[in-house]
């Protein structure tokens, strides 16, 4: 290894590696959460009275846990790599990192769980942390703001990468939308309430994961394949019409309720017009994975291609399941919790996890372990497409149930094989995770590096890969 | 077109967040103006306000995630409309923050719970839901009990007070507070608008007692191995899967099926319309031949005992005692229609149409029966009057005859 081709020891380097691991264990606890809560519909005496137990409080922890300590933790472990690779600069400060690792994972995400079970939450949809998190929530985003947001105008806004722009816009855009679904339903009620909390439900999946999710798979394509992406017209085209429609996605939650029409056909359009952005990004997307095959060698790369894949297809169920006549079958039916696994399962997880290991392959005295990166790809692969395969039909079985005039408990009953498939389906994912983790902890030290050294020579030049490609 | 994407980007941050405040805009603050004016225009002038317990359970519903199985939202949807009744108006949801409507359904929508279940159905079903329901996957809400289901907290009563209010206020305002809302909704030309105002029923909940006055005849050769099934899908829960009741805690006690014979149409009877006042719920919603099935698997659970003669002094002494002591709520005939009726809060057992084993009507007669007007009679008329109109009620069962 030439001097030259030396890894540049970065501030960074300890944050990117203490969000990571925060984030894979954090992740164990929200599956646990999961899994707890998918058995109790298996055998409902599991929980044996026990009240932090019961179904609803595992329920809600489960998706906070998801959304905050495991994908919030995995973004912030991309972006202290990413950042300052895309900007040229440093984070702002690396002090203002270890107080945010603090805020998030000490005084959101654990007290945040530990209320909820203890039986202090609000029931609105990813917003189940009590409002006293919900300010600390609030506070934490202007910090990721302020650590983030910095380097990118202190180099100027020109030639932004378009990963840059996704991470300026899920900033900006998480900040703005976040006191809409935490706040305001608390203060405007019913109906009312739930037009913003629609609002908040798509947006906490469209403002901040998609935009994220992406930034990292825009991110990883090129610095892991080292050939820009297919267009960046397409690029920038995907973005804008990401952040016009995405927002106004909202009220497709609640069709066929008394939130006037006008409103619900709006948001059922923009719905399928988002479709039609999607395959227009994934288009760009899998055209620069040209050449790699369907399962590259590079584990990085391999999880972000097929988070790609499960990005359109969710985003096209994601089309058709708003649609009237599909929505007033499967709407309130396990199909959707189908369609969110894939949502967060498949893409925003498959694209987190290729954002960390590809970090990790940076960071020189990192351990990795590409068998169990290996592993971790496949176990999670079959698991995923297990759980939502069976969702899917379990949902379109109690739809047909419903429309008829058979005993409500007739399609409990149904449900119970699909919902047998769906624990065994945690098998494999956390077997997967599992893998996950020991890629990352075990294996020789820097073995990352050498990895892409053995794949493509040299390691610097994918470091900046991703600005070339504006030019 | 490249370079302008590039190097506009104050306008194109503006622009952002004007995608974002027009999201807000129009899927947010413009409905929610539309809204505010129906909560304010169509709700009755003096709606009943949810009491402080109410209030208190609503927060219990909240923070135990039961919004996650259970809706509070009946769509406009034909479905909705048959499996719930009337859509959810804006101005129902005008006490909820936040709003609980949910967007799943495990367990069915809860809008329109109100008068559908006893208190003792909601406290034997939070304590032990499998008690009352078969295979629900409805978590034990054990902790909110002392030690039995009737020993329900504070926190309990609450729940079950929230619970029984939902729904109310709209079936409160009745025909006139519909009239209202529909002069104020003023969308004569909005066909799915009018669906909240067209459904037959406000609420269709099966457990809803509504007397048609019909009663459709069941077949007496129902399909028997198919009732066995859904007796014990169905009924075993609370009748006990012989049909000689659980250990359920409700009051009144499910019918023992074992100790009784029912005609065919006193079963009919109770299926269309479940059994006012009591936790049995109607069973209409289940096609006829189903329900015609199940009355077999019924009538089959019913033990016959060997009939003692009875000498003709005893039935005459107990005639003399059932006309002084009975037949004001029994009726003469032991139709179950004696004058005091009215009175009742739960209708008399008919005894033309359901007879007790000796036993059973020896055992009602000294306890009573719990939870309705029965009074236990032990003390009140000695040992060979009780049994004189145990063996004197069981005559009057006409087995279906017309």
């Amino acid at each position: 290894m030439s001097a030259a081709a030396q890894p540049v020891e970065r501030v960074e380097s300890t944050l990117v590696y203490a969000h990571g691991l925060a984030a894979v264990l954090m992740l164990f606890v929200s599956v646990s959460f999961g899994i707890f809560a998918s058995l109790e519909l298996l055998a409902p005496d599991l929980s044996g009275g026990v009240s932090w137990l019961s179904w609803g409080r595992l329920r809600y922890d489960h998706t906070q846990g998801i959304l905050f300590g495991w994908l919030g933790n995995a973004f912030l472990a991309f972006l202290y790599h990413a950042v300052p690779v895309l900007t040229g600069k440093p984070v702002t400060s690396a002090r203002l990192g270890q107080w945010l690792f603090g805020l998030w994972n000490f005084v959101i995400v654990v007290p945040g769980w530990l209320l909820v079970l203890a039986g202090f939450s609000q029931p609105l949809e990813w917003a189940e942390f009590p409002l006293v998190i919900d300010g600390f929530v609030v506070l934490a985003l202007l910090l990721w703001a302020i650590q983030f947001l910095p380097p990118f105008f202190a180099r100027g806004l020109e030639d932004l990468y378009v990963s840059s722009w996704y991470v300026i816009g899920g900033l900006v855009f998480t900040l703005l939308a976040y006191p809409m679904g935490n706040f305001v339903p608390e203060l405007v009620p019913g109906a009312q309430g739930a037009a913003f909390s629609g609002l908040w439900i798509h947006d906490a999946v469209g403002l901040f994961v998609t935009p994220l999710a992406l930034a990292i798979i825009y991110y990883v394509i090129p610095a892991a394949t080292r050939r820009p992406i297919y267009s960046h017209f397409l690029s920038m085209l995907g973005f804008w019409l990401l952040f016009f429609l995405y927002p106004l996605n909202g009220t497709h939650h609640y069709v066929f309720s008394v939130i006037p029409m006008s409103a619900q056909i709006g948001a059922i359009t923009a719905s399928a017009l988002l479709g039609v952005d999607v395959i227009l990004v994934v288009a760009n997307l899998l055209l620069s994975l040209r050449g790699s095959g369907w399962f590259p060698r590079d584990l990085p790369l391999r999880f972000v291609g097929t988070g790609t894949v499960f990005y359109l297809l969710v985003s096209i169920q994601g089309s058709v399941q708003a649609q009237m006549a599909v929505n007033q079958a499967v709407h309130f039916s396990d199909w959707v919790i189908g369609h969110s696994h894939l949502a967060m399962l498949g893409f925003a997880t498959f694209a987190a996890m290729g954002g960390i290991a590809h970090a990790w392959q940076r960071i020189p005295w990192a351990s990795y372990n590409t068998t169990a990166m290996s592993w971790a790809y496949w176990l999670l692969f079959t698991g995923v497409v297990l759980m939502v395969i069976h969702l899917t039909i379990g949902g379109i079985v109690e739809a047909r149930l419903w429309q008829s005039n058979a005993p409500w408990l007739d399609s409990v009953r149904a449900a119970r094989p699909y919902w047998v498939m769906r624990s065994v389906s945690a098998i494999p994912i956390t077997a997967g995770f599992i893998a996950f983790l020991l890629g990352l902890i075990t294996g020789p030290k820097g073995a990352g590096l050498a990895e892409i050294e053995k794949t493509v020579g040299f390691h610097q030049i994918d470091e900046i890969a991703p600005r070339l490609v504006t030019s | 077109m490249n370079r302008f994407l590039r190097m506009s980007y104050l306008v194109a941050g503006v622009a952002g967040v004007a995608f974002f405040a027009l999201s807000v805009l129009l899927l947010g603050v413009l409905p929610g103006r539309v809204l505010q004016q129906q909560g304010r225009k169509m709700s009755p002038e003096h709606p009943l306000m949810p009491t402080a317990s109410e209030l208190r359970g609503r927060e219990i519903y909240g923070r135990e995630g039961c919004a996650y199985c259970h809706t509070q939202q009946v769509r406009y949807l034909e479905s909705d409309l048959a499996r719930f009744g009337a859509p959810t108006l804006a101005w129902e949801t005008r006490w909820d923050y936040p709003h609980l409507w949910g967007t799943r359904r495990i367990g069915p929508d809860l809008a329109r719970q109100h008068g559908t279940h006893s208190e003792d159905w909601h406290f034997m079903h939070l304590y032990a839901p499998r008690s009352v329901v078969a295979d629900s996957v409805m978590p034990s809400y054990s902790y909110f009990f002392r030690e039995a289901p009737d020993q329900p907290t504070q926190s309990a009563r609450d729940l079950v007070a929230y619970l029984e209010s939902l729904g109310r206020a709209r079936e409160i305002a009745g025909p006139e507070g519909e009239a209202r809302a529909r002069a104020a909704c003023n969308c004569a030309d909005d066909e799915m608008a009018q669906m909240a105002f067209h459904a037959p029923v406000l609420n269709t909940n099966a457990a809803k007692a509504r007397r048609t006055g019909k009663t459709p005849s069941l077949n007496a050769s129902g399909n028997l191995p198919r009732g066995r099934e859904l007796y014990q899908h169905n009924c075993a829960s609370c009748h006990g899967s012989r049909g000689d009741g659980g250990g359920s805690g409700l009051h009144p006690p499910p019918a023992n099926l074992a100790a009784h014979e029912y005609t065919l149409d006193r079963l009919s009877f109770v299926l269309e319309n479940g059994v006012a006042g009591t936790s049995m719920p109607a069973w209409r919603d289940v096609r006829l031949n189903d329900r015609s099935a199940v009355a077999q698997a019924v009538r089959e659970l019913h033990v016959s005992q060997p009939e003692p003669r009875i000498p003709p002094a005893t039935l005459e002494l107990g005639a003399r005692v059932y006309r002084s002591n009975c037949a004001q709520c029994h009726g003469e005939n032991g139709a179950g229609d004696g004058f005091a009726v009215p009175e009742l809060r739960i209708v008399p057992a008919n005894l033309r149409s359901v007879r007790p084993s000796l036993a059973e009507s020896l055992r009602a007669l000294r306890n009573g029966v719990d939870g309705t007007q029965m009074a236990p009679w032990i003390g009140r008329l000695n040992e060979a009057e009780l049994s004189a109109v145990a063996y004197y009620v069981r005559t009057f069962y006409d087995g279906g005859a017309k």
